[in-house]
Order: C-alpha cells, then structure tokens, then sequence
C-alpha cells in the first residue's frame, strides 16, 4: 500500500507538538490512526532553523569553531572535537598523545551524559518518575566530573587546533578526584543498568513496540546506537586512531524495538565508563597541545566521529587567510528520526510517542535549511536534491 | 490574602525554547526536577500548558519562526505573569546574533526576547545554571504576589 493510500484509509489523524508534555523536543509529529492502530506517520523537523553554517562563512578558523560547539547543548564537545579534527586532518597538524586522550575522555563523559539523559527520558514517557529520577541524579555526578575537568556545565571548550585547552589539562588533584568520584560512578552506573534491564515492569511495557528491522534500518542509514540496536555491527570509534588503544565492547543487539535501543544505551554507558577508566590509568605525560602549525590554504576536508546519538560528519576548507569556507555539518538525529517514521507503524497510539523518543531525538542541530517560495514554504524534493549534488552545491 | 498564600504554594513555570542550543532547557529542566536542585521543595513545578502557568521561561534567541508562538504562548498565559530570559541567548541573543562572517547575520535570528514581550528576570549564563535560575525565578516570587 502506498503512502497516499495509507494515509487516505485512516481514521483520525492525531497531531503532537509543537510543544507537548511527552517530548522535550519542539518537532511536530502527525500520527494517522485507525481504529487505535498507527497506519501512518509524518514528521515535521526543521521548526527552529537557525542558520549557523551561513554564519560561519568567512569566519576566522578558531573563532568559528566555537561556534560549532553552539550547535548542540547536550553533544557540544563533539561537535568542537570534530570541527577541530576536520583541520587537524586537511593541515597534517599532529596532536599530542596526552591530548588525545583528554578529548576521549570527555568525550565519553558526554556520552554517559547523554545516554543517562536519554534513559531518564524515555522513562519520564513510560510514566516510570522513580527511574527518572535515579538517572538525573546519576547524570549530576557525571556533570560534576564534567565541570572538574572544563570548568563549565555545558560548552567545554575542550579541544583547541593542535591539541586542547591549558586549563583542560589533568593534573594531579584533578586525577586523584577523578578517580575517587569514577570508582563510585561506576557501581551506581552498574547498579542502575542492571536494575533497568531486569525490571519486569520496565520491559514488558518497551517489549515489542516499535520494531525496526535490519533491512529497514540499512534502508534509512540508522545511525549510532538506534542502528545498532536493530543488528548493525558500525561503531565509528572501533576505526578511529584516537580509540586505538582502549579495549571496550560494541554492543549490537537484534531485536530492534523499543527495548533493545533503551537496553543498548544502558549497556553502552558501561563500556564508557570502562574506557574512562583505561585512559585515567594510561593517561600519557607530555605536552597538551602543539602550537606551531601555520594556517594555509587547505582543500576540502572531512571528519566523521562517532557522538552519542550516531555518526557526526563535519567538512570545511580554508581559504589562504585561514577563514572558513563551505562549512557543512551533517548530525545524526536527521536520518535516526527518519527512521522512527517506519518503526511506529502497526502500533498502538500510546506507543507512538515513546517509539519517536526511543531515538534520542536531539532537534537543536537538526533543523535544515527551509525553501521559501512566494510565501510558502516546501521541502526539496528526491530529483531536487541530486541535482543539486551533481551541481556540487 | 487568600489568594496569595494559595499563589504562593503553586507556581507553574512553563519552558518555552525559542531555538537555542538546548543547553540552558535541560539545565532549566533540570533546575526544576533533579532531584539535587529540586525547585519543587519551594512549590514551583514545571508545566507545559501555558493556561496554567505563572512564569514563562524562555531560552534562546527569538527566530523568524518562533516569534508568533511566543507571542501566543505569552498572550494565553493569564494574570499576573512573570517571563524570565534564560541564558547568553535570551538575554543579548548570545553568539547567533552580531557575530557573523562575510555574509554578515543569519536571517533566521531575529531579536531578544525583551524586543517582543516584557522580561522580568535576565539570567545569565551560556548555558544559565541550576543556582542562577533557582534565584532568577525565586527573585519573581515577590513581583508575581504583588501584581
């Protein structure tokens, strides 16, 4: 049955957002429903479009980069890390080892952030508030890691081109704190993963609701942990150099609904803590940052790293002054939300919601140019969209 | 009298993200849930209906297409209301705005949120955290009693 047919044979059709207690999110989702039963579902992403690769067009290089760190609230030292790494890699500039390892040791502390807010949200939407609550308070000791290391909540500022910020530098009442505040983390971590994935309660409500199978999900390109859940075996870090060194699982589960993606964030927060642990025992001496490249003209340049929410794709040139060109910056909610369009389908209604949060939907970077045209607005369509690539734009 | 004291035990704060980085909502939401900064001990609870809510919190710089819904959302909130402007973007729009490149600003990006609705309390901050905003709101209290 087509799309149109679909949504002609429905019933009622149900709108949620832009502003409704189930997401936190503004994104505006119509369910067509027939007789309780999801035949179809539309997603509207791009309300809050604010234009921050047009901002950064002819930017010098460093300043613009803090701006891609205002792209998101929640992954915001990822986004600088991989702005950061787009120039390390056109500019062949070399970044110390220490360095490296204070960037992944933030970076999994976002992680567990993230994914511990995730879970505190989708058990809000189950109507769990005890678990709920045991997350935000396990997510406040991760922030105060956070704030030893950076000084700051959100927006780290971290990495810096050629290595990271002085005042990020671990020293020695910093790692003695670490590892104190860490040892504890991680038994409440545990202990919190382990009673979400027992809890008979939790689980038959996730069980079986929002089924993405493998073949979709490769379909639509799920990113990050939501593909993973769905039997994907694709874990950027496995390939990138900075994770070298560390041994820690990918965790690939087969069912694909609800479940295994709350059950792949849980289990993933564990693994992080375990390469937070290897890099504070490992952590290298040595300078912090190498500071004596010159800014040149630089070709094309890409980078892709693995975030909390999937794959994060940043690409940039320099022109011979060092200023920003042809920012682009591609973020992975885009295609994970996508793909929850096909996953609710043939649910129930109350399932719906919780199936669109079960993606860690994150909007702030999501939002995407919009087309004007005589005061109406539309969308690009497939044709459209290849030829403009095969114009090079 | 009556009516105070019966205010003063149920304030609804409303959240309303006019497009910024999400930082400052999480750290609002937080401000009022998690159970460590725990604005519920003083009686403020987050809502999401605007016809129930005393203070309006709003985060973020005012966009092209948010700037009729929050004039809505201001207009359906009843009397006496109080609006606070949450983080570096709803006080002074924050790096979105007067910091662009050779193309200059983004259109998108309008104004403040004091250039389209009146704000009580400026809470500072990228991103504004949990103890400011617990003051911010607390330092309304008296001004949504007295109007």
């Amino acid at each position: 049955m087509g799309e149109k047919e679909r949504k002609e044979s429905a019933e009622v059709e149900v709108p949620v957002g832009l502003l409704h207690p189930a997401m936190l999110e503004p994104y505006r989702a119509r369910f067509f429903v027939n007789d309780e039963l999801i035949v179809d579902c539309e997603l509207t992403l791009d309300p809050y479009h604010k234009g921050i690769e047009r901002i950064m067009e002819g930017m010098p290089v460093e300043k613009g980069l803090i701006i891609t760190e205002r792209i998101c609230g929640i992954c915001s030292h990822i986004h600088l890390w991989n702005g950061t790494r787009a120039v390390e890699r056109g500019l062949r500039i070399k970044v110390p080892e220490r360095a490296d390892y204070i960037r992944v040791i933030m970076a999994e502390l976002e992680r567990l952030h993230s994914h511990l807010i995730y879970l505190a949200h989708a058990m809000e939407v189950l109507g769990h508030e005890t678990m709920c609550m045991r997350a935000f308070t396990l997510r406040e000791d991760v922030m105060d890691l956070l704030y030893i290391i950076s000084g700051n909540r959100v927006h780290y500022a971290v990495p810096i081109i050629g290595g990271i910020r002085p005042r990020c530098d671990i020293d020695e009442f910093r790692m003695s704190e670490l590892h104190n505040r860490l040892s504890k983390l991680d038994i409440k971590i545990g202990d919190y993963a382990n009673r979400v994935i027992n809890d008979s309660l939790i689980m038959s409500r996730v069980k079986g609701t929002g089924v993405l199978t493998k073949e979709e999900a490769i379909k639509y390109a799920t990113p990050g942990p939501t593909g993973r859940a769905s039997g994907i075996n694709i874990d950027l870090r496995k390939k990138m150099k900075e994770y070298k060194t560390f041994d820690f699982n990918v965790i690939v589960l087969d069912d694909g609904d609800n479940k295994d993606r709350v059950v792949a964030r849980a289990l993933e927060s564990i693994e992080s803590v375990k390469i937070i642990k290897q890099a504070l025992e490992s952590l290298p001496s040595g300078p912090i940052s190498d500071r004596s490249f010159q800014l040149k003209e630089m070709k094309f340049s890409t980078s892709y790293i693995e975030a909390p929410r999937g794959e994060i794709y940043d690409s940039l040139a320099l022109d011979e002054t060092g200023r920003i060109r042809n920012y682009q910056n591609r973020t992975p909610t885009l295609t994970a939300m996508a793909s929850m369009e096909i996953a609710c389908i043939g649910d129930q209604l109350t399932d719906g919601m919780l199936t669109m949060a079960s993606c860690d939907p994150c909007l702030a970077c999501t939002n995407r140019a919009i087309v004007v045209e005589n005061g109406k607005e539309r969308i690009f369509t497939e044709e459209e969209v290849k030829s403009l690539i095969r114009r090079g734009l | 009298m009556f009516k105070k004291i019966s205010r003063k035990n149920a304030i609804h704060v409303m959240l309303f993200y006019t497009g910024g980085c999400n930082g400052c909502d999480i750290e609002v939401a937080n401000a009022a849930w998690s159970p460590r900064y725990d604005l519920e001990q003083y009686k403020v609870i987050l809502t999401w209906n605007p016809r129930e809510a005393d203070v309006l919190a709003v985060t973020g710089p005012v966009l092209r297409r948010t700037i009729e819904p929050l004039k809505k959302i201001y207009e359906a909130i009843p009397e006496p209301k109080i609006v606070a402007a949450v983080g570096s973007c709803g006080v002074r729009c924050g790096i979105f705005k007067d910091f662009g490149g050779e193309l200059g600003d983004s259109d998108e990006v309008l104004c403040r949120v004091d250039e389209v609705i009146p704000v009580d309390a400026y809470i500072p901050g990228c991103p504004a955290r949990p103890e400011d905003i617990i003051a911010g709101i607390a330092a309304g209290i008296p001004l949504l009693l007295e109007r």
